[in-house]
């Protein structure tokens, strides 16, 4: 795969000017499927969500020197980078602490499924709920696509458990 | 997107592959093929509409729905899906018809020549969707899902070597050996593409069944490694037959690494087995045992029927297709028939209506006694073609016969939902068979 490009925000803001211009130009000449690091003085939040609704998915880490390193990655490519499961909302990462959490390990399916779409029904719109699971539940998917529910999973480490994060969508029709 | 999980035309290979098995079942009935009756048109008809029409169907059926699990994406080239199902039947019908061209039927030669095009073009076609949806570097480092892929290069050589057969009994060139072809056509079919594509699948289902840690580890990659040496072997004796040249000795290799295989295969099961969380397991599951039973079975009957021929390759050949591959493939389609029907039905209602339990769409007693019927069928069957009694294989086929008439009735009980209350049963009912999502 492509290198990442490689961006340090920092000489222009010592320099007193604002960087998103350049930040843009910098995101418009990526190759197809290339990945961007940028490099900058603070953790840069508002450009998360710039660059997810550009289609790209993030993380980031503060380096030992104090500089802040994040990799956008375009989430065509995200279960390599992001670690995503495909079709996960890239901007999960925003979402706000789980209300309800849900252990569905050892449940034969489509158990799992009714818990979930049972308890995301009585959440208000913008809640989230987090479910641990033994598999990924390919059914459940497209039903809370269906029903206007976001959803962001992969599998734990150990490739034994399934994280699942739900955000209740504005209604349930 | 919506049922983007789902193919839309499962239950059609279903029920195209059900009724091959009836007819497979009707003809043997009738005594058109029976112990020592099996090269003639007739019983290579049989066989085909056996092996062909319900086994590869329905496993191309299942491998279209399950790959997506397997692989955690959805679906490669799911346009291709009907044509597939279409151009494999067309092709299975015509070559059971062409078959009799071997009877004096000359007429039919254009429809036996026509045959492997159109078995061969629905194979791609199922080849391109499966092995595109698998072929992704986070796909690849399963053993589930490398076994796979090579039950779908097995089904190539199993395609090459019926299409060069098919052109030697119509006379036309290049001709092979057919003494030396024949077995390992079928050992390409039975042991390379059938068994493997079943193994592959069969992990993540029991391990879902079962409730069991679904974990690869040391045994998967021996079972694969195993695989992969068998299907090797079994492909280049085949060129060796193409080539001209004597290939008994790479055959008796390939039949020595099938014991093995099957043996690691066995183990790992046992393994899954023993570490489910889930008691008592469903019907499903138990009768899944039967055909592994079968499996060993075959294993066993296998050195006879190689060493000795004639009855004991019979009855080998009886105990993989009718004992492991079927058992197994009734049992697990009660089972997934009811899930897809729940999931199409009641998945939109979740949350918003009770809904009932996924088992009760399911008649479990009805479903064990037909099992149990099929499996006293395979064994009566497996015996009369070692005895060599005709009247004891069409007494096998009438058990047989019914035992599928019964699991088709459930089958169809299931999709009507038959079997629950009237007031849980919402209306209108899904199609039997077309498609399997509606639009909403």
């Amino acid at each position: 795969m492509t290198q990442p490009l490689e961006f340090d925000v920092r000489p222009i803001m010592q320099s007193g000017d604002d960087p998103f211009g350049a930040i843009m130009a910098a995101v418009d000449a990526l190759s197809p499927g290339q990945a961007l690091r940028l490099l900058a003085p603070f953790r840069p939040m508002p450009l998360f969500t710039v660059m997810a609704n550009r289609g790209f998915g993030f993380s980031d880490r503060q380096r030992a020197d104090g500089v802040w390193e994040v990799l956008f990655t375009p989430v065509a490519d995200a279960p390599d980078a992001a670690g995503m499961a495909p079709g996960s909302t890239p901007t999960a990462g925003f979402w706000p602490d789980a209300v309800c959490e849900l252990d569905l390990t050892g449940l034969m399916p489509p158990e799992p499924m009714v818990r979930i779409l049972e308890e995301i029904t009585r959440l208000a719109p913008g809640e989230v709920l987090f479910a641990l699971l033994d598999r990924e539940p390919m059914f459940l998917f497209p039903e809370l696509a269906h029903r206007g529910h976001e959803w962001a999973g992969n599998f734990a480490s150990s490739g034994q458990a399934y994280r699942l994060l739900v955000r209740a969508g504005a209604q349930d029709d | 997107m919506p049922g983007k999980h789902l193919s839309r035309w499962t239950l059609a290979w279903f029920g195209s592959a059900l009724l091959a098995l009836l007819a497979a079942c009707g003809l043997g009935l009738l005594g058109v093929a029976g112990p020592g009756a099996w090269t003639g048109g007739n019983g290579l008809a049989l066989v085909h509409v056996f092996a062909l029409g319900w086994l590869c169907q329905v496993m191309m059926g299942a491998l279209v729905q399950f790959v997506p699990v397997l692989a955690a994406r959805p679906l490669a080239l799911p346009m291709l899906a009907l044509p597939a199902l279409l151009v494999s039947s067309a092709g299975t019908v015509a070559l059971a018809l062409g078959f009799l061209v071997l009877e004096g039927r000359e007429a039919l030669q254009p429809l036996f020549l026509a045959a492997p095009a159109a078995i061969g073009l629905g194979f791609a076609m199922v080849a391109a969707m499966v092995g595109a949806t698998l072929s992704s570097r986070d796909s690849l480092r399963l053993a589930e899902v490398r076994m796979v892929l090579l039950a779908l290069l097995a089904l190539a050589g199993l395609w090459l070597s019926g299409a060069m057969m098919v052109l030697t009994l119509s006379g036309r060139d290049p001709a092979v050996d057919l003494s030396q072809a024949l077995p390992l056509h079928m050992l390409l079919g039975i042991g390379g593409w059938l068994s493997l594509a079943a193994f592959g699948v069969s992990y993540k289902l029991f391990a879902m069944f079962l409730i069991a840690p679904d974990q690869g580890g040391r045994l998967r990659g021996a079972v694969f490694l195993a695989a992969a040496l068998l299907v090797a072997v079994l492909l280049a004796a085949f060129l060796m037959v193409l080539a001209g040249r004597p290939a008994e000795g790479a055959t008796t290799v390939a039949l020595g690494l099938i014991p093995v295989l099957i043996l690691l295969y066995l183990a790992e099961i046992a393994r899954i087995w023993r570490s489910r969380r889930r008691v008592a397991p469903e019907v499903n599951m138990l009768w899944s045992r039967a055909a592994l039973a079968f499996l060993g079975f075959a294993m066993a009957l296998s050195v006879p029927g190689w060493l000795l021929g004639g009855p004991w390759a019979e009855a080998a050949v009886f105990a993989a297709l009718v004992g492991w591959l079927s058992t197994l493939t009734l049992a697990q389609l009660v089972k997934i028939v009811g899930f897809l029907t729940w999931i199409q039905v009641f998945a939109p209602r979740i949350g918003r209506q009770p809904v009932p339990m996924v088992q009760k769409l399911i008649d479990a007693k009805a479903a064990t006694l037909c099992l149990a019927l099929w499996s006293a069928g395979t064994l009566a069957g497996c015996l009369a073609l070692l005895a060599a009694s005709p009247a004891g294989f069409r007494l096998a086929a009438a058990l047989l016969s019914l035992a599928a008439l019964g699991i088709v009735r459930e089958l169809i009980a299931v999709r009507h939902l038959s079997h629950l209350a009237a007031e849980e049963r919402p209306a209108p009912l899904p199609p039997l068979i077309l498609p399997l999502l509606q639009p909403r």
